[in-house]
């Protein structure tokens, strides 16, 4: 049986009018034109929402889709003394930015960024579901370095602040913890550094924990990528179509997110397509240990085909599954 | 020397942001809209005339999206639904669904009413191949590179009607342009198509990406002038142009879009001058970092005020070292 996740964020509005709208709420919020309780109650059920559609989709692992992040590493920067927030910059290849954060002193953790975010998502969700974190070495590539001038020792200070966070996790109760890493794809020169600090990270954790690479090739990070300290790792088959054969070609038994349906372009998959494309990851790879799903975070689509791709995907995985079965 | 200009748009009135939403909703015709439009731009080039810019723009009170906007003018374009671009902002965002052709021109009406208004040279402002086809998505079946090349086909007819139409200044917005360094040489051979035969000065701007990572491969790009933001990251992106030398003109972003806190006149003064060691002041204008949208009116005007003074004494500055310089020269040759 083939099971299914999402890479992480989700789109924060739709263009049902019905739904709570997060975008104007916010834009009244700055305003000043309602309090903070009133934006808290439109992010909720924005959440709870994002959480029934995965529900209803059949996705086995969900997120809260990321409602509350403005981008991936603002949230982190803002509980760790150290950082000031920067001025916007790409993130990646995408027509996205986000803030960039400047190392001013040695980081320090000062609260937790996504405990109570996570504990939201457990209180309203009836599935299997999974926290995400940004990986150090992502983080640290992302930020501006005023004050280490060594990315290593950067890294390394986000690793034990990160790990602070994922064991405070934990303790709420997550089950999977999905430590994201796409700039590891970029700079396979920094494997060992890579490799420490997911060790720091992931070190007694219990939860399941997932090292998840998008955007970019896994050729120079494998074999050794598949002997990580994680239970699992995800790769986006998407975005380098070759990863697919690297996947294959090594020896891999630890758990796999596929990242097979592109988030990043509204051309929907064929399920003919995806059903020959699980048969030939399950001859390799138990299915057991399959996880299907985005190939990043669905919040780079328009709502409508955001939640069509995860349908069809979902689809076609039951139809892998039924006929697998039989 | 030192001419200042804006990137391009300008924060919109509260009765056209209504405008806009009740033609959205159908409740009012397309030439009411239009008539608010008008009376929109006139009051933009009035303000820009009074805060004493020298090159003005129209300020695109017409568009929404930079990309959307012509986009939406296109054949082989359909448009899906919001995506965010980063903090609460969101663009709609375009599908190529096939080949793009040009119906009829896209940016001339506005262009001419704008000229009309004023004394002063209007910029004319496109989006450029690169970033039409990069925040699009792409359901055509055709590669990047033949999405990208036809669609400097198409920009160039616009671009070329501009230019026969009179306008001194042609700005082909390539804010993508950095997004995948090895497909710069893609970038420079459509913007090539589109700026062939003008006569127009040329400009390209640049914004939030890594310039570094394309520097100096960029200078190849056939425009006269890049207009860059610095103020985003308060000036540290100058080191980039210290390592290889900078031939082309350039648009100095010296105030931040994103933030509505006004900057001090000192401070824009102070930013000119660490410019001014990089660049020399004959091949500098001095802008916004970006269009100015996104901020209040008030704001934007502030900020416009702001950079406007301060360039005025940086001037009186370095035109006092200028004359002393050429008494030099004089007394040398005499």
């Amino acid at each position: 049986m083939l099971k299914t996740t999402v890479a992480g964020s989700y789109p924060k509005i739709t263009q049902d009018k019905s739904a709570p709208d997060l975008r104007s709420a916010l834009n009244r919020f700055s305003e000043q034109q309602i309090p903070e309780e009133e934006l808290e109650k439109v992010y909720q059920k924005t959440i709870k929402r994002v959480i029934k559609e995965q529900e209803e989709a059949g996705i086995d692992i969900i997120t809260d889709g990321e409602i509350r992040w403005d981008d991936p590493v603002t949230p982190f920067a803002e509980n760790i003394d150290g950082f000031e927030i920067g001025g916007l910059i790409r993130f990646f290849d995408n027509n996205f930015y986000y803030r960039r954060p400047i190392v001013k002193s040695s980081l320090v953790f000062r609260d937790y960024s996504t405990v109570d975010e996570f504990r939201f998502l457990k209180e309203n969700s009836k599935k299997q579901i999974k926290a995400v974190l940004t990986g150090p070495f992502t983080f640290a590539r992302l930020s501006k370095d005023e004050c280490y001038n060594d990315l290593d020792r950067l890294t390394l200070d986000l690793a034990q602040i990160l790990h602070k966070e994922a064991k405070k996790l934990e303790e709420a109760g997550a089950a999977f913890i999905q430590i994201d890493e796409p700039s590891f794809c970029f700079s396979p020169e920094k494997i060992d550094l890579v490799h420490e600090a997911i060790r720091i990270v992931t070190q007694g954790l219990k939860a399941r924990t997932f090292l998840c690479l998008y955007f970019g090739g896994i050729r120079d990070l494998t074999p050794r990528l598949f002997d990580f300290p994680v239970d699992g790792i995800g790769i986006d088959i998407v975005s380098k179509p070759e990863n697919s054969n690297l996947l294959l070609d090594n020896s891999f038994d630890k758990e796999l997110i596929l990242g097979c349906v592109d988030a990043r372009n509204t051309r929907l998959e064929k399920e003919e397509d995806l059903l020959k494309l699980f048969e030939g990851v399950a001859k390799k790879i138990p299915e057991d240990k399959i996880y299907v799903s985005p190939s990043c975070g669905l919040e780079f689509l328009p709502h409508n085909n955001a939640l069509l791709k995860m349908k069809t995907m979902t689809q076609a995985v039951r139809k892998f599954n039924h006929i697998g079965s039989n | 020397m030192l001419l200042t200009t804006t990137v391009g748009s300008f924060p919109k009135p509260d009765y056209l942001v209504k405008a806009r939403n009740l033609f959205g909703q159908k409740r009012i015709s397309e030439l009411e809209l239009k008539e608010l439009e008008r009376k929109a731009t006139k009051e933009v080039i009035r303000l820009q005339e009074e805060i004493g810019l020298d090159i003005l723009v129209h300020g695109e009170m017409e568009r929404g999206d930079m990309v959307t906007y012509f986009a939406e003018r296109l054949k082989g374009f359909e448009i899906s639904g919001p995506v965010r671009s980063y903090g609460n902002r969101y663009y709609r965002k375009p599908v190529v669904r096939g080949k793009v052709k040009r119906g009829s021109p896209i940016t001339l009406e506005m262009y001419h009413y704008a000229q009309g208004l004023t004394q002063k040279p209007v910029k004319a402002i496109l989006t450029g191949p690169y970033t039409m086809c990069d925040w699009s998505f792409n359901e055509s079946f055709r590669s990047r590179r033949n999405v990208m090349l036809n669609l400097a086909e198409v920009i160039h007819q616009e671009a070329f009607d501009l230019d026969r139409s009179g306008a001194q200044y042609i700005q082909i917005d390539e804010p993508a342009i950095s997004t995948r360094p090895e497909e710069i040489g893609l970038a420079i051979e459509a913007m090539r198509i589109v700026t062939e035969g003008l006569k127009a000065k040329t400009i390209s701007h640049i914004c939030y990406g890594d310039l570094a990572a394309v520097y100096p491969e960029i200078l190849d790009l056939p425009v006269d002038q890049l207009a860059l933001e610095f103020a985003n990251s308060g000036f540290s992106n100058l080191e980039t142009f210290r390592k290889s030398p900078f031939t082309k003109e350039i648009a100095l972003g010296v105030v931040d879009v994103h933030s509505p806190v006004v900057e001090k006149k000192e401070k824009i003064k102070e930013n000119i001058r660490k410019a001014l060691e990089v660049f020399p002041p004959e091949k500098m204008s001095i802008s916004p970092d970006c269009g100015l949208k996104t901020r209040k009116p008030q704001e934007a005007e502030a900020k416009l005020r702001a950079m406007v003074s301060a360039v005025k004494e940086i001037r009186e500055e370095i035109g006092v070292a200028h004359v002393m310089n050429d008494r030099c020269r004089s007394e040398k040759t005499n």
